[in-house]
């Protein structure tokens, strides 16, 4: 084929512009260590980098819950064994009551005692978190848990005013956790002890009066009832806080893979990227050294 | 005598010789150049007689070193590479943005679901109720100037059809001009070679635009029309293009030729116009689409949700985002006057802490939504499959453009083998021809001696 004396520019400056395109194209890869500049270069591999940052984001969101609702529960944990110390306390009391031995001013020594057990579990009932809000008051956090009302007959003073709903919090995937714990029983407990406060406080008693003994016997059961139901909710929590924690691992194991994947799909080889670039570097300097070698020639020298 | 008129018309074809020569060198660089050549032919002997040679040579005419096939083959493949080449800008840019993680909607839409996931653990906190409020302007932002972008892209695709159709309009005239001189110079006698190149380079140019049908005429001059049949250049009458804006944001494009009027719709105009149009109505106007599709969607389902929930208060939920699709500050905004407070998360009149709307909110995030590109897809994924299929798209005119430049070059190099000069070939030439200069001179040297003989012997 016939060669026009341009042809050689024209190739050079072709040869010249395709190898700068990619050595600038490595270079960028190289100062960004992304295996892909633009999604264009692998729309696959683009899909799976976002769908992975997705899920990233997701579990992320996730752990931040545990990490609060671990927080929480323990705090919860915490206030509810409060409740059962002071329960156990008000149980020693009564036993001690029974003890037939007692003059009425021994037991009126020891339903002074009584008052402020009552006072504290009511308080702990009422538990408020930084924002004023009552934590044990199910899904209508605004109202206090328990109430009470002076004007009411003995006995039905405390009312549960809070609900028993359940805050959930999703924790995984289509997983959700209850955030809260409700105490509506614990109202009964404390319209009993607070009868049998007053009962205790009437001058002159007799606990070996058997309706006395009678009463003792009832708030005894009803206390062992209320521990029962408080140990209960205590290892319930410590329950949901061992699943957390395995979710929360199984998530960070999840998390782990995904960025390990994530490394593998977008990130440069840059042993490979480095003998590219030694590759086009050779490619643009044997370019110029055959084009200097070819212009050389020409017939007119020889004129 | 015949001796020196033969050598004579030696001397004076080698001189032409020359002077086409000299021409060719002179042009090397020039580009579209054809080169030129000498035709050379004996002259048949003027007197009779079995002696008699001939009568020197003749130049009959100038050689133009071209090949028709050739142009059309690059003018066709100018086309090509003109249509590649304007998309691959505007695909380049859409993908940057599109493409940038950290800053697009996939971000945002993370954000904003994350915050209603935060705000589950404690439905009722205000400042987990704000940061809802903040990050869902912070996702209506990031759509606005996602639009913005793609508008920007839209207006930037009309002003550049617009400036081509007046580019168009201005090589069809001056193809008519050289047309109108080519024929008249042809006529006259006067080599029109230098006048073909110029036309021929403008017919290169204006295919670039857009795709040609360029056929030659037995005055020399030739027609253009675009690849749908419609007449750019008959002779030396040019068409006129223009462009009609129509209601919906798209324009049509016309040719007028004498008094007809040729409209364009429908028609694949090829070159850098067909790059646009098919940019445009494949690529943007769906992405476009989609993205409006997208906001109205999430802001219906998020808007929906919340009516179905209560506020804090108690109160029937208000919404959250504000749809508009001609906004001048953006398509999606959230809600002025929202506070944190009016926020439906509970399913409960009665009990503000329940989260079971919060927990549908959150749900609307793998529910599907419907776009125009590409049908029924989660929330969550939309933007990553827009992102796939317009990188796809992308990909697919980055490869027809590497093979373009590569037909056009081929086709380039192919043109050049005929019509380029080459320099080695010249300098032979000119060696030849001043051999053939010199060696008629010297025949006419002969001669003279040979007449000064004979006139010596007349002393």
């Amino acid at each position: 084929m016939r060669i026009a004396s341009t042809q050689y520019h024209a190739t050079m400056n072709t040869a010249l512009q395709s190898a700068s395109v990619r050595l600038q194209n490595i270079l960028q890869k190289m100062a960004s260590g992304e295996r892909y500049l633009l999604p264009s270069e692998s729309p696959i591999a683009n899909v799976r980098l976002s769908r992975l940052t997705r899920e990233e984001a997701l579990l992320d969101q996730y752990r931040d819950n545990i990490a609060t609702l671990q927080s929480t529960m323990s705090r919860n944990e915490a206030v509810l064994s409060g409740m059962s110390a002071d329960l156990l306390s008000a149980r020693d009391l009564l036993v001690w009551v029974a003890d037939g031995s007692n003059t009425s001013e021994d037991i009126a020594a020891v339903a002074s005692s009584f008052e402020p057990l009552i006072a504290s579990l009511f308080y702990n009932a009422n538990t408020l978190d930084a924002e004023g809000r009552y934590v044990f008051s199910g899904t209508a956090p605004q109202t206090p848990t328990l109430s009470y009302d002076p004007a009411a007959p003995l006995g039905a003073r405390y009312t549960a005013t809070g609900n028993v709903e359940q805050q959930l919090v999703a924790v995984g995937n289509g997983i959700t956790q209850p955030a809260n714990v409700t105490v509506p029983e614990l109202a009964d407990t404390l319209n009993r002890m607070e009868s049998i406060y007053t009962t205790l406080r009437t001058p002159g008693i007799s606990v070996n009066d058997p309706v006395i003994r009678a009463a003792v016997a009832d708030t005894l059961v009803a206390l062992d009832e209320a521990l029962d139901i408080n140990s209960t909710k205590i290892a319930t929590l410590g329950g949901s806080q061992n699943i957390l924690a395995t979710l929360e691992s199984n998530h960070s194991n999840v998390s782990l893979s995904n960025q390990h994947a994530a490394l593998i799909v977008g990130q440069l080889d840059y042993g490979d990227a480095a003998v590219k670039l030694n590759g086009y570097h050779a490619a643009i300097e044997a370019t110029q050294k055959a084009y200097s070698k070819v212009s050389k020639l020409s017939l007119f020298d020889a004129l | 005598m015949s001796l020196i008129y033969n050598a004579l018309s030696g001397a004076l074809a080698a001189q032409a010789g020359l002077s086409a020569t000299s021409q060719n060198v002179a042009n090397v660089m020039t580009p579209g150049y054809s080169r030129q050549g000498v035709l050379l032919a004996s002259v048949q002997p003027l007197q009779s007689g079995a002696l008699s040679a001939g009568s020197g040579v003749t130049v009959p005419s100038l050689l133009r070193f071209s090949d028709n096939y050739k142009s059309l083959q690059m003018w066709s493949a100018a086309s090509e590479l003109g249509q590649r080449s304007t998309a691959q800008p505007y695909f380049t840019q859409l993908e940057q943005v599109l493409g940038e993680d950290e800053s697009g909607i996939n971000s945002g839409l993370d954000a904003f679901f994350g915050a209603l996931n935060a705000a589950s653990v404690e439905p009722t906190s205000s400042p987990l109720r704000q940061q809802v409020i903040t990050t869902a302007d912070a996702l209506a932002q990031r759509f606005n100037s996602l639009n913005q972008v793609l508008s920007n892209q839209r207006a930037s695709v009309a002003q550049q059809r617009y400036t081509s159709i007046a580019q168009v309009n201005t090589l069809s005239q001056q193809i008519a001009k050289l047309n109108e001189q080519i024929a008249r110079t042809q006529g006259t006698g006067v080599n029109p070679s230098g006048l073909i190149d110029a036309r021929d380079a403008k017919i290169d140019e204006l295919s670039s635009l857009v795709a040609l049908q360029v056929v030659p005429q037995s005055d020399g001059s030739s027609s253009v029309s675009l690849r749908g049949g419609q007449p750019l250049v008959v002779g030396a009458r040019a068409a006129d293009m223009r462009v009609q804006w129509n209601p919906d944001g798209s324009q049509t494009l016309f040719v007028d030729f004498a008094s007809e009027s040729f409209s364009l719709a429908n028609t694949r105009l090829g070159g850098q116009m067909g790059g646009l149009d098919d940019f445009e109505a494949r690529s943007l106007v769906p992405l476009m689409e989609s993205v409006m599709g997208m906001a109205q969607q999430l802001a219906d389902n998020v808007n929906g949700q919340l009516a179905a929930g209560y506020a804090l208060d108690g109160t029937t939920g208000l919404p959250l985002f504000v749809l508009d699709a001609t906004g001048a500050t953006g398509v999606l905004q959230v809600r002025a006057d929202v506070t944190a407070a009016q926020l439906a998360f509970s399913s409960n009149p009665a009990t503000p802490g329940n989260s079971d709307n919060l927990q549908a909110l959150i749900a609307l995030q793998r529910q599907p939504v419907t776009l125009a590109a590409l049908g029924s897809v989660s929330l969550a994924d939309a933007m990553t499959q827009l992102v796939a299929q317009l990188g796809m798209q992308s990909q697919q005119n980055t490869a027809a453009l590497s093979t373009a430049q590569t037909v056009r070059d081929q086709a380039q190099e192919s043109w050049k083998s005929t019509s380029g000069v080459n320099l080695d070939e010249e300098a032979a030439n000119l060696m030849q021809y001043q051999q053939m200069y010199q060696a008629n001179m010297k025949v006419i040297a002969i001669a003279n001696e040979l007449f000064d003989s004979t006139l010596a012997m007349l002393r």
